[in-house]
Protein backbone atom coordinates (compact mmCIF):
# COMPACT_ATOMS: atom_id res chain seq x y z
CA UNK A 1 0.00 0.00 0.00
CA UNK A 2 2.99 2.53 0.73
CA UNK A 3 4.54 1.00 -2.12
CA UNK A 4 1.42 2.60 -4.22
CA UNK A 5 1.63 5.92 -2.59
CA UNK A 6 4.83 6.88 -3.71
CA UNK A 7 4.71 5.88 -6.80
CA UNK A 8 3.97 9.77 -7.80
CA UNK A 9 7.44 10.95 -5.91
CA UNK A 10 8.57 13.18 -8.50
CA UNK A 11 6.16 13.14 -11.08
CA UNK A 12 2.00 12.12 -11.10
CA UNK A 13 1.86 8.81 -12.82
CA UNK A 14 0.37 9.33 -16.49
CA UNK A 15 -1.85 7.30 -18.68
CA UNK A 16 -2.01 6.97 -21.98
CA UNK A 17 -5.04 6.19 -23.04
CA UNK A 18 -7.43 5.99 -26.75
CA UNK A 19 -10.93 7.41 -26.61
CA UNK A 20 -13.45 7.76 -29.07
CA UNK A 21 -13.51 11.67 -30.25
CA UNK A 22 -17.01 12.09 -29.41
CA UNK A 23 -16.52 11.84 -25.43
CA UNK A 24 -14.85 15.27 -26.16
CA UNK A 25 -18.33 16.83 -26.14
CA UNK A 26 -19.87 15.11 -23.21
CA UNK A 27 -20.82 18.61 -21.72
CA UNK A 28 -18.50 20.56 -19.28
CA UNK A 29 -22.13 21.53 -17.35
CA UNK A 30 -22.78 18.09 -16.51
CA UNK A 31 -21.69 16.85 -13.15
CA UNK A 32 -20.21 13.64 -13.43
CA UNK A 33 -20.55 13.01 -17.24
CA UNK A 34 -17.73 10.22 -17.58
CA UNK A 35 -17.01 7.64 -14.93
CA UNK A 36 -14.87 4.48 -14.28
CA UNK A 37 -16.78 2.38 -12.37
CA UNK A 38 -16.03 -1.71 -11.43
CA UNK A 39 -18.37 -4.05 -12.52
CA UNK A 40 -17.73 -8.16 -12.48
CA UNK A 41 -16.13 -9.47 -15.28
CA UNK A 42 -18.13 -11.05 -17.54
CA UNK A 43 -15.73 -13.96 -18.46
CA UNK A 44 -14.55 -14.58 -15.02
CA UNK A 45 -17.06 -12.65 -12.36
CA UNK A 46 -13.43 -10.60 -11.17
CA UNK A 47 -13.64 -6.99 -11.01
CA UNK A 48 -12.89 -4.88 -13.97
CA UNK A 49 -12.81 -1.44 -14.73
CA UNK A 50 -15.65 -0.04 -17.30
CA UNK A 51 -15.92 3.21 -18.08
CA UNK A 52 -19.60 5.18 -18.26
CA UNK A 53 -20.86 7.68 -20.08
CA UNK A 54 -23.79 9.13 -17.92
CA UNK A 55 -25.30 11.61 -20.36
CA UNK A 56 -25.44 9.55 -24.08
CA UNK A 57 -26.04 5.99 -22.09
CA UNK A 58 -22.84 4.36 -23.34
CA UNK A 59 -20.45 1.67 -22.06
CA UNK A 60 -17.02 1.36 -22.76
CA UNK A 61 -14.53 -1.16 -22.01
CA UNK A 62 -10.76 -0.57 -20.87
CA UNK A 63 -8.58 -2.87 -22.43
CA UNK A 64 -4.08 -2.20 -22.56
CA UNK A 65 -1.78 -2.75 -24.56
CA UNK A 66 1.23 -3.52 -23.21
CA UNK A 67 4.60 -4.27 -25.21
CA UNK A 68 7.74 -5.24 -22.77
CA UNK A 69 11.06 -3.27 -22.98
CA UNK A 70 8.83 0.10 -23.84
CA UNK A 71 8.28 3.50 -22.27
CA UNK A 72 6.90 6.66 -23.36
CA UNK A 73 8.00 10.81 -23.37
CA UNK A 74 4.90 12.72 -22.54
CA UNK A 75 6.42 15.91 -23.67
CA UNK A 76 9.17 16.54 -20.54
CA UNK A 77 8.70 13.83 -18.96
CA UNK A 78 9.50 9.90 -19.13
CA UNK A 79 6.89 7.54 -17.86
CA UNK A 80 7.74 4.10 -17.63
CA UNK A 81 5.65 0.97 -19.24
CA UNK A 82 5.29 2.15 -22.15
CA UNK A 83 0.83 1.34 -21.89
CA UNK A 84 -1.34 2.17 -24.20
CA UNK A 85 -4.95 2.37 -23.17
CA UNK A 86 -7.53 2.09 -25.15
CA UNK A 87 -11.66 2.45 -24.04
CA UNK A 88 -14.11 1.08 -26.95
CA UNK A 89 -17.70 0.62 -27.31
CA UNK A 90 -18.72 -2.14 -25.53
CA UNK A 91 -22.61 -3.67 -25.80
CA UNK A 92 -23.65 -3.59 -22.27
CA UNK A 93 -25.58 -7.26 -22.68
CA UNK A 94 -22.05 -8.81 -22.29
CA UNK A 95 -21.81 -7.52 -18.29
CA UNK A 96 -25.84 -8.01 -18.05
CA UNK A 97 -25.41 -11.53 -19.33
CA UNK A 98 -23.55 -12.41 -16.41
CA UNK A 99 -26.26 -11.73 -13.54
CA UNK A 100 -28.89 -13.09 -15.73
CA UNK A 101 -26.96 -16.38 -16.12
CA UNK A 102 -27.06 -16.83 -12.44
CA UNK A 103 -30.49 -15.67 -12.30
CA UNK A 104 -31.29 -18.18 -15.01
CA UNK A 105 -30.33 -21.43 -12.48
CA UNK A 106 -33.39 -20.53 -10.23
CA UNK A 107 -35.12 -21.10 -12.91
CA UNK A 108 -38.11 -18.51 -12.77
CA UNK A 109 -39.04 -14.95 -14.64
CA UNK A 110 -38.07 -12.45 -12.72
CA UNK A 111 -37.86 -8.76 -12.72
CA UNK A 112 -34.45 -7.69 -13.51
CA UNK A 113 -33.64 -4.84 -10.90
CA UNK A 114 -33.95 -8.01 -8.54
CA UNK A 115 -31.60 -10.32 -10.80
CA UNK A 116 -28.83 -7.17 -11.73
CA UNK A 117 -27.81 -7.10 -7.74
CA UNK A 118 -24.07 -7.50 -6.45
CA UNK A 119 -23.12 -6.20 -2.91
CA UNK A 120 -19.66 -6.84 -4.60
CA UNK A 121 -19.97 -4.76 -7.53
CA UNK A 122 -23.01 -2.06 -6.82
CA UNK A 123 -22.30 0.18 -9.54
CA UNK A 124 -24.16 -2.48 -11.59
CA UNK A 125 -27.19 -1.28 -11.49
CA UNK A 126 -26.16 1.59 -13.86
CA UNK A 127 -26.37 -0.98 -16.30
CA UNK A 128 -29.87 -1.04 -15.71
CA UNK A 129 -29.68 2.86 -17.57
CA UNK A 130 -29.21 1.95 -20.75
CA UNK A 131 -31.76 2.69 -23.25
CA UNK A 132 -32.76 -0.41 -25.55
CA UNK A 133 -32.24 -2.55 -22.65
CA UNK A 134 -35.59 -4.30 -23.12
CA UNK A 135 -34.97 -4.65 -26.65
CA UNK A 136 -31.21 -6.44 -26.40
CA UNK A 137 -32.58 -7.88 -23.42
CA UNK A 138 -35.19 -10.13 -26.21
CA UNK A 139 -31.47 -11.57 -27.45
CA UNK A 140 -30.83 -13.52 -24.23
CA UNK A 141 -34.04 -13.99 -22.17
CA UNK A 142 -37.87 -15.28 -22.51
CA UNK A 143 -39.90 -12.38 -21.04
CA UNK A 144 -43.17 -11.78 -19.47
CA UNK A 145 -45.13 -9.25 -18.60
CA UNK A 146 -47.61 -9.30 -15.72
CA UNK A 147 -49.01 -6.45 -14.64
CA UNK A 148 -47.03 -4.06 -16.98
CA UNK A 149 -44.09 -5.21 -15.08
CA UNK A 150 -41.54 -7.15 -16.86
CA UNK A 151 -40.13 -10.50 -15.69
CA UNK A 152 -37.15 -12.55 -17.15
CA UNK A 153 -35.32 -15.41 -17.95
CA UNK A 154 -32.37 -16.54 -19.20
CA UNK A 155 -32.83 -18.85 -22.39
CA UNK A 156 -29.53 -20.26 -23.18
CA UNK A 157 -31.10 -21.16 -26.82
CA UNK A 158 -31.62 -17.73 -27.21
CA UNK A 159 -28.07 -16.82 -25.91
CA UNK A 160 -26.48 -19.64 -28.14
CA UNK A 161 -28.51 -17.69 -31.57
CA UNK A 162 -27.28 -14.48 -30.18
CA UNK A 163 -23.19 -15.60 -30.18
CA UNK A 164 -23.75 -17.18 -33.08
CA UNK A 165 -24.61 -13.88 -34.92
CA UNK A 166 -21.82 -12.10 -33.08
CA UNK A 167 -19.20 -14.42 -33.82
CA UNK A 168 -20.43 -13.81 -37.52
CA UNK A 169 -20.21 -10.39 -37.23
CA UNK A 170 -17.13 -10.56 -35.71
CA UNK A 171 -15.76 -13.29 -38.85
CA UNK A 172 -16.97 -10.41 -41.24
CA UNK A 173 -15.20 -7.80 -39.59
CA UNK A 174 -11.59 -10.13 -39.66
CA UNK A 175 -12.08 -10.26 -43.04
CA UNK A 176 -12.95 -6.95 -43.41
CA UNK A 177 -9.68 -5.92 -41.79
CA UNK A 178 -7.79 -8.20 -42.94
CA UNK A 179 -6.49 -9.48 -39.66
CA UNK A 180 -3.97 -12.55 -39.96
CA UNK A 181 -6.15 -15.44 -38.22
CA UNK A 182 -3.32 -17.82 -39.01
CA UNK A 183 0.25 -18.39 -38.60
CA UNK A 184 0.76 -19.92 -41.93
CA UNK A 185 -1.48 -17.48 -43.07
CA UNK A 186 0.56 -14.49 -41.84
CA UNK A 187 4.21 -15.73 -43.35
CA UNK A 188 2.46 -16.12 -46.57
CA UNK A 189 1.21 -12.84 -46.32
CA UNK A 190 4.40 -11.73 -45.26
CA UNK A 191 5.41 -12.25 -49.24
CA UNK A 192 2.45 -11.33 -50.83
CA UNK A 193 -0.52 -9.35 -49.55
CA UNK A 194 -3.62 -10.83 -50.63
CA UNK A 195 -2.67 -14.39 -49.58
CA UNK A 196 -5.13 -13.18 -46.69
CA UNK A 197 -8.19 -14.16 -48.47
CA UNK A 198 -6.97 -17.80 -49.14
CA UNK A 199 -7.15 -17.92 -45.01
CA UNK A 200 -9.40 -20.76 -44.18
CA UNK A 201 -13.00 -20.03 -43.26
CA UNK A 202 -12.84 -22.17 -39.72
CA UNK A 203 -9.49 -20.34 -38.84
CA UNK A 204 -11.89 -16.86 -38.85
CA UNK A 205 -14.38 -18.43 -37.02
CA UNK A 206 -12.02 -20.07 -34.57
CA UNK A 207 -10.44 -16.44 -33.98
CA UNK A 208 -13.74 -14.90 -33.48
CA UNK A 209 -14.90 -17.64 -31.06
CA UNK A 210 -11.86 -16.68 -29.10
CA UNK A 211 -12.74 -12.94 -29.01
CA UNK A 212 -16.17 -13.40 -28.15
CA UNK A 213 -15.34 -16.06 -25.05
CA UNK A 214 -13.19 -13.03 -23.45
CA UNK A 215 -17.03 -11.62 -22.39
CA UNK A 216 -18.47 -15.15 -21.67
CA UNK A 217 -18.26 -17.25 -18.99
CA UNK A 218 -16.44 -20.59 -19.91
CA UNK A 219 -19.19 -22.91 -19.52
CA UNK A 220 -21.03 -20.60 -22.44
CA UNK A 221 -17.90 -20.75 -24.63
CA UNK A 222 -17.79 -24.35 -24.78
CA UNK A 223 -21.01 -24.42 -25.74
CA UNK A 224 -20.67 -21.70 -28.73
CA UNK A 225 -17.67 -23.98 -29.59
CA UNK A 226 -20.10 -26.90 -30.28
CA UNK A 227 -23.34 -24.76 -32.24
CA UNK A 228 -19.76 -23.93 -34.05
CA UNK A 229 -18.90 -27.29 -34.99
CA UNK A 230 -15.74 -26.23 -34.07
CA UNK A 231 -13.10 -29.22 -33.40
CA UNK A 232 -12.85 -30.64 -30.05
CA UNK A 233 -10.07 -29.89 -28.76
CA UNK A 234 -8.58 -33.27 -27.91
CA UNK A 235 -5.45 -32.16 -25.85
CA UNK A 236 -6.89 -30.47 -23.65
CA UNK A 237 -8.88 -33.36 -22.17
CA UNK A 238 -5.54 -35.87 -21.00
CA UNK A 239 -4.33 -32.49 -19.07
CA UNK A 240 -6.31 -31.75 -15.59
CA UNK A 241 -8.65 -29.00 -17.47
CA UNK A 242 -9.67 -27.48 -13.62
CA UNK A 243 -6.03 -26.20 -12.95
CA UNK A 244 -4.92 -25.21 -16.62
CA UNK A 245 -8.45 -23.32 -16.83
CA UNK A 246 -7.59 -21.61 -13.24
CA UNK A 247 -4.31 -20.36 -14.30
CA UNK A 248 -5.93 -19.23 -17.57
CA UNK A 249 -8.88 -17.74 -16.43
CA UNK A 250 -7.92 -14.29 -15.61
CA UNK A 251 -10.11 -11.30 -16.56
CA UNK A 252 -8.42 -9.95 -20.07
CA UNK A 253 -9.91 -6.68 -18.66
CA UNK A 254 -8.13 -4.10 -18.64
CA UNK A 255 -9.07 -3.32 -15.69
CA UNK A 256 -6.23 -5.19 -13.94
CA UNK A 257 -3.62 -2.79 -15.54
CA UNK A 258 -5.75 0.36 -14.94
CA UNK A 259 -6.19 0.05 -11.02
CA UNK A 260 -2.25 -1.13 -10.53
CA UNK A 261 -1.15 1.33 -13.21
CA UNK A 262 -3.30 4.43 -10.84
CA UNK A 263 -3.74 2.82 -7.40
CA UNK A 264 -1.13 0.16 -6.38
CA UNK A 265 2.72 -0.67 -7.24
CA UNK A 266 3.20 -1.84 -10.70
CA UNK A 267 4.44 -4.96 -8.96
CA UNK A 268 2.27 -6.12 -7.20
CA UNK A 269 -0.09 -7.66 -9.86
CA UNK A 270 -0.19 -11.46 -10.01
CA UNK A 271 -1.95 -11.86 -13.56
CA UNK A 272 -0.33 -14.50 -15.57
CA UNK A 273 -1.57 -15.50 -18.49
CA UNK A 274 -4.07 -13.13 -20.96
CA UNK A 275 -5.16 -16.27 -23.09
CA UNK A 276 -8.61 -17.51 -22.10
CA UNK A 277 -9.20 -21.09 -21.24
CA UNK A 278 -10.98 -21.47 -24.58
CA UNK A 279 -8.06 -19.87 -26.53
CA UNK A 280 -5.80 -22.15 -24.24
CA UNK A 281 -7.52 -25.03 -25.18
CA UNK A 282 -7.40 -24.23 -28.72
CA UNK A 283 -4.21 -23.21 -29.17
CA UNK A 284 -3.13 -27.21 -28.43
CA UNK A 285 -5.07 -28.00 -31.11
CA UNK A 286 -4.08 -25.61 -33.97
CA UNK A 287 -1.78 -22.80 -32.98
CA UNK A 288 -2.68 -20.97 -36.32
CA UNK A 289 -6.17 -19.83 -34.86
CA UNK A 290 -5.85 -18.67 -31.83
CA UNK A 291 -4.01 -15.00 -31.09
CA UNK A 292 -7.32 -13.45 -30.69
CA UNK A 293 -6.62 -10.81 -28.09
CA UNK A 294 -3.31 -11.33 -27.24
CA UNK A 295 -2.34 -10.55 -31.21
CA UNK A 296 -3.53 -7.29 -30.47
CA UNK A 297 -2.57 -6.78 -26.91
CA UNK A 298 1.11 -7.62 -26.97
CA UNK A 299 2.84 -10.71 -26.14
CA UNK A 300 1.30 -10.81 -22.73
CA UNK A 301 0.80 -14.48 -22.61
CA UNK A 302 4.29 -14.98 -22.26
CA UNK A 303 5.25 -14.18 -18.77
CA UNK A 304 4.34 -14.88 -15.77
CA UNK A 305 4.68 -11.62 -13.76
CA UNK A 306 3.59 -7.57 -14.77
CA UNK A 307 5.85 -5.12 -15.61
CA UNK B 1 -8.41 -5.90 6.78
CA UNK B 2 -7.12 -6.66 3.13
CA UNK B 3 -11.06 -7.55 2.15
CA UNK B 4 -12.88 -4.83 3.56
CA UNK B 5 -9.93 -2.75 1.16
CA UNK B 6 -10.85 -4.67 -1.75
CA UNK B 7 -15.37 -3.97 -1.12
CA UNK B 8 -14.30 0.06 -0.36
CA UNK B 9 -12.10 -0.20 -3.88
CA UNK B 10 -14.68 -2.35 -5.69
CA UNK B 11 -17.64 0.34 -4.98
CA UNK B 12 -15.03 3.23 -5.83
CA UNK B 13 -15.58 5.13 -9.23
CA UNK B 14 -12.96 7.40 -10.49
CA UNK B 15 -14.87 10.38 -12.35
CA UNK B 16 -13.76 11.93 -15.50
CA UNK B 17 -12.80 15.69 -15.09
CA UNK B 18 -15.65 16.74 -17.23
CA UNK B 19 -14.22 19.66 -19.77
CA UNK B 20 -10.50 18.58 -19.46
CA UNK B 21 -10.49 16.00 -22.70
CA UNK B 22 -11.52 19.38 -24.59
CA UNK B 23 -9.09 21.89 -22.44
CA UNK B 24 -6.29 19.15 -22.74
CA UNK B 25 -3.26 20.98 -24.47
CA UNK B 26 -1.52 18.80 -27.67
CA UNK B 27 1.08 16.78 -26.57
CA UNK B 28 4.03 15.49 -27.76
CA UNK B 29 4.26 11.61 -27.76
CA UNK B 30 7.38 8.97 -28.27
CA UNK B 31 7.09 5.50 -27.63
CA UNK B 32 10.23 4.02 -27.33
CA UNK B 33 11.76 0.59 -27.70
CA UNK B 34 13.42 0.51 -24.49
CA UNK B 35 12.61 -0.04 -20.58
CA UNK B 36 12.83 2.89 -18.53
CA UNK B 37 12.30 2.26 -15.11
CA UNK B 38 11.67 5.44 -13.20
CA UNK B 39 8.50 8.10 -14.38
CA UNK B 40 9.73 11.63 -13.88
CA UNK B 41 10.58 15.23 -15.84
CA UNK B 42 13.09 14.56 -18.08
CA UNK B 43 14.58 17.31 -20.45
CA UNK B 44 13.50 15.72 -23.78
CA UNK B 45 13.09 19.05 -25.59
CA UNK B 46 16.69 19.66 -24.73
CA UNK B 47 18.47 16.61 -25.70
CA UNK B 48 16.42 14.05 -27.39
CA UNK B 49 14.05 16.04 -29.62
CA UNK B 50 17.07 18.27 -31.11
CA UNK B 51 19.06 14.83 -32.07
CA UNK B 52 15.67 13.70 -33.99
CA UNK B 53 17.13 13.85 -38.11
CA UNK B 54 14.30 13.55 -40.90
CA UNK B 55 16.08 11.61 -43.34
CA UNK B 56 14.39 10.55 -46.74
CA UNK B 57 13.78 7.21 -45.23
CA UNK B 58 12.03 8.16 -42.13
CA UNK B 59 13.19 9.83 -38.99
CA UNK B 60 16.60 8.63 -36.81
CA UNK B 61 17.99 9.48 -33.53
CA UNK B 62 20.49 8.26 -30.96
CA UNK B 63 19.58 7.32 -27.40
CA UNK B 64 21.78 6.18 -24.73
CA UNK B 65 24.15 5.30 -27.48
CA UNK B 66 21.74 3.46 -30.02
CA UNK B 67 20.20 4.10 -33.13
CA UNK B 68 16.87 4.32 -33.02
CA UNK B 69 14.35 4.46 -36.50
CA UNK B 70 11.23 6.52 -35.90
CA UNK B 71 8.03 6.68 -37.74
CA UNK B 72 5.02 8.67 -37.01
CA UNK B 73 1.91 7.20 -36.21
CA UNK B 74 -1.71 8.62 -36.16
CA UNK B 75 -4.73 7.18 -33.25
CA UNK B 76 -7.70 5.11 -35.31
CA UNK B 77 -10.07 6.86 -36.83
CA UNK B 78 -12.42 8.66 -34.62
CA UNK B 79 -10.59 8.40 -31.90
CA UNK B 80 -8.69 10.82 -29.58
CA UNK B 81 -5.38 10.43 -27.76
CA UNK B 82 -5.46 11.53 -24.06
CA UNK B 83 -2.54 11.37 -21.50
CA UNK B 84 -4.34 11.26 -18.09
CA UNK B 85 -3.33 11.73 -14.47
CA UNK B 86 -5.00 10.43 -11.64
CA UNK B 87 -5.79 12.87 -8.92
CA UNK B 88 -4.56 12.54 -5.15
CA UNK B 89 -7.40 11.72 -2.74
CA UNK B 90 -7.55 15.27 -1.76
CA UNK B 91 -6.80 17.18 -4.72
CA UNK B 92 -10.20 15.60 -5.88
CA UNK B 93 -11.96 17.27 -2.55
CA UNK B 94 -10.57 20.73 -3.87
CA UNK B 95 -11.27 20.20 -7.34
CA UNK B 96 -15.08 19.35 -6.25
CA UNK B 97 -15.52 23.03 -5.34
CA UNK B 98 -15.47 23.89 -9.34
CA UNK B 99 -18.85 22.14 -9.25
CA UNK B 100 -20.50 23.52 -5.87
CA UNK B 101 -23.33 24.94 -8.10
CA UNK B 102 -24.37 21.66 -9.28
CA UNK B 103 -23.96 20.23 -6.34
CA UNK B 104 -26.22 22.67 -4.36
CA UNK B 105 -28.98 21.07 -6.79
CA UNK B 106 -31.64 19.71 -4.46
CA UNK B 107 -33.26 17.09 -7.03
CA UNK B 108 -30.22 15.40 -7.66
CA UNK B 109 -29.37 15.10 -3.37
CA UNK B 110 -32.74 13.00 -3.24
CA UNK B 111 -31.02 10.14 -5.47
CA UNK B 112 -27.53 8.63 -4.37
CA UNK B 113 -24.99 10.71 -5.91
CA UNK B 114 -23.14 9.87 -8.76
CA UNK B 115 -20.12 11.69 -7.46
CA UNK B 116 -19.63 10.23 -3.88
CA UNK B 117 -16.49 11.94 -1.68
CA UNK B 118 -14.66 8.62 -1.72
CA UNK B 119 -14.66 8.89 -5.13
CA UNK B 120 -11.44 9.64 -7.44
CA UNK B 121 -10.71 11.74 -10.41
CA UNK B 122 -8.27 11.74 -13.23
CA UNK B 123 -8.29 14.40 -15.96
CA UNK B 124 -6.83 14.66 -19.10
CA UNK B 125 -3.64 16.30 -19.33
CA UNK B 126 -2.69 16.38 -22.85
CA UNK B 127 -4.52 15.41 -25.93
CA UNK B 128 -2.65 13.77 -29.19
CA UNK B 129 -3.72 12.69 -32.42
CA UNK B 130 -0.35 10.71 -33.50
CA UNK B 131 2.71 10.06 -32.23
CA UNK B 132 6.38 8.90 -32.94
CA UNK B 133 7.05 5.29 -32.53
CA UNK B 134 10.67 3.85 -31.97
CA UNK B 135 12.56 0.57 -32.78
CA UNK B 136 16.02 -0.33 -32.03
CA UNK B 137 17.86 -0.19 -35.93
CA UNK B 138 15.00 -0.39 -37.57
CA UNK B 139 12.01 1.24 -38.65
CA UNK B 140 9.24 -0.78 -36.72
CA UNK B 141 6.92 -0.50 -39.87
CA UNK B 142 3.67 -2.58 -40.33
CA UNK B 143 4.44 -5.61 -38.66
CA UNK B 144 4.94 -3.79 -35.31
CA UNK B 145 2.66 -4.94 -32.75
CA UNK B 146 1.58 -0.97 -31.71
CA UNK B 147 -0.17 -1.68 -35.19
CA UNK B 148 -1.79 -4.42 -34.44
CA UNK B 149 -3.28 -3.22 -31.60
CA UNK B 150 -4.38 -0.04 -33.27
CA UNK B 151 -6.76 -2.23 -35.13
CA UNK B 152 -8.31 -3.00 -32.11
CA UNK B 153 -11.32 -0.55 -32.29
CA UNK B 154 -12.30 -1.45 -35.20
CA UNK B 155 -12.67 -5.20 -34.36
CA UNK B 156 -14.10 -4.15 -30.94
CA UNK B 157 -16.74 -1.90 -32.80
CA UNK B 158 -17.65 -5.63 -34.61
CA UNK B 159 -17.70 -7.52 -31.42
CA UNK B 160 -19.46 -5.22 -29.69
CA UNK B 161 -22.19 -4.33 -32.59
CA UNK B 162 -25.88 -4.83 -31.36
CA UNK B 163 -26.51 -7.94 -33.82
CA UNK B 164 -29.36 -7.90 -36.33
CA UNK B 165 -33.17 -9.01 -35.37
CA UNK B 166 -34.75 -12.86 -36.56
Amino acid sequence: MAAGRDGGDLAPRQLVFLLPEHLKDVSKKTKSGLLFVKLASPRSGEGAFYLFDMCLQQLFEVKVFEEKYHSWFINQSVQSGGLLHFATPMDPLFLLLHYLIKAGKEGKYQPLDQVVVDDMFPDCALLLKFPELEKALRHVTEEKEVNSKKYYKYSSEKTLKWLLKKVSQTVAALKANNVNVGARVQSSAYFSGDQVSKDKEEDYVHYAHGLISDYIPKELSDDLSKSLKLPDPPSSIPNPPSKKLKVSDEPVEAKEDYTKFNTKDLKTGKKNSKMTAAQKALAKVDKSGMKSIDAFFGAKNKKAGKI
Amino acid sequence: MESADEAADCKQRVHLRPGSLRDAAPATLHLLPCEVLVSRPAPVERFFTPAVRHGADGLQVSFRGRGLRGEEVAVPPGFSGFVMVTEEMGEGLIGKLNFSGDAEDKTEKMQEPLERDFDRFIGATGSFSHFTLWGLETVPGPDAKVHKALGWPSLAAAIHAQVPED
